[in-house]
């Protein structure tokens, strides 16, 4: 019997992709955090410090996704199509969502709108659609 | 596209992960192409033809026959 010893090259660079795209989220969630509340907290709205921290939250939230797209590239070929099929499946529902959500307070449905509401929509439909289309692909 | 994978595999006596391991793919890709719910890249398929030491048409054929 010619038994294969597993290789744990794709696992370990899933692994260890997945920690950088964590660490740089984490750090991206930190910023938006000091740009959000910095301004009223910390430095009474002084106008050379919010520029700086929008420029901070700007470059942190490109090393993000520089982070992504290094883990997308290191998923196995299914993997990387389950998740672009799932983002296209996202682009086209937050699109519709977007144009619904922004037309309520002009139909006087709503006092007014939220932009990070669309951002749940976006998280929520990614990550229903990974987990649909996976478990299409790989039900046994 | 159909293919012979899971026959040529048992006659390797390799589980999924072995020839998952071999191609640096999971063991679910594996799983989506034997049963025919995914067809492998090009690249993909010829490293499969590669491992079975084989063309790759006597691997993997059009579902008509064709």
């Amino acid at each position: 019997m010619n038994r294969i010893t597993p290789s744990n090259h794709l696992n370990s660079g899933l692994k260890s992709t997945a920690k950088g795209l964590f660490i740089f989220t984490g750090i991206w969630v930190a910023s938006v955090a000091l740009l959000t509340f910095g301004p009223k907290v910390w430095w009474e709205y002084h106008v050379l410090t919010t520029l700086l921290v929008i420029a901070l939250n700007l470059l942190t939230g490109a090393m993000m996704l520089f982070a992504f797209f290094r883990h997308l590239k290191s998923m196995d070929e299914l993997q990387r199509q389950t998740h672009l099929e799932a983002m296209a499946l996202t682009l086209g529902i937050t699109m519709i969502f977007t144009v619904v959500y922004g037309s309520l307070p002009t139909a006087q449905l709503l006092a007014d709108t939220h932009p990070t509401n669309i951002l749940f929509v976006m998280g929520i439909t990614y990550m229903l659609a990974v987990m649909r289309i996976w478990i299409s692909r790989t039900s046994e | 596209m159909k293919n012979r994978l899971k026959v040529l595999r048992a006659e390797h006596d390799w589980t999924q992960a072995d020839l998952a391991a071999q191609l640096n793919v999971t063991r679910q890709t594996v799983n989506a192409i034997e049963k025919g719910k995914y067809d492998p890249s090009l690249p993909l398929a010829f490293k499969i033809a590669g491992v079975f030491q084989m063309p790759i048409d006597h691997i993997f054929f059009p579902k008509d026959g064709a």
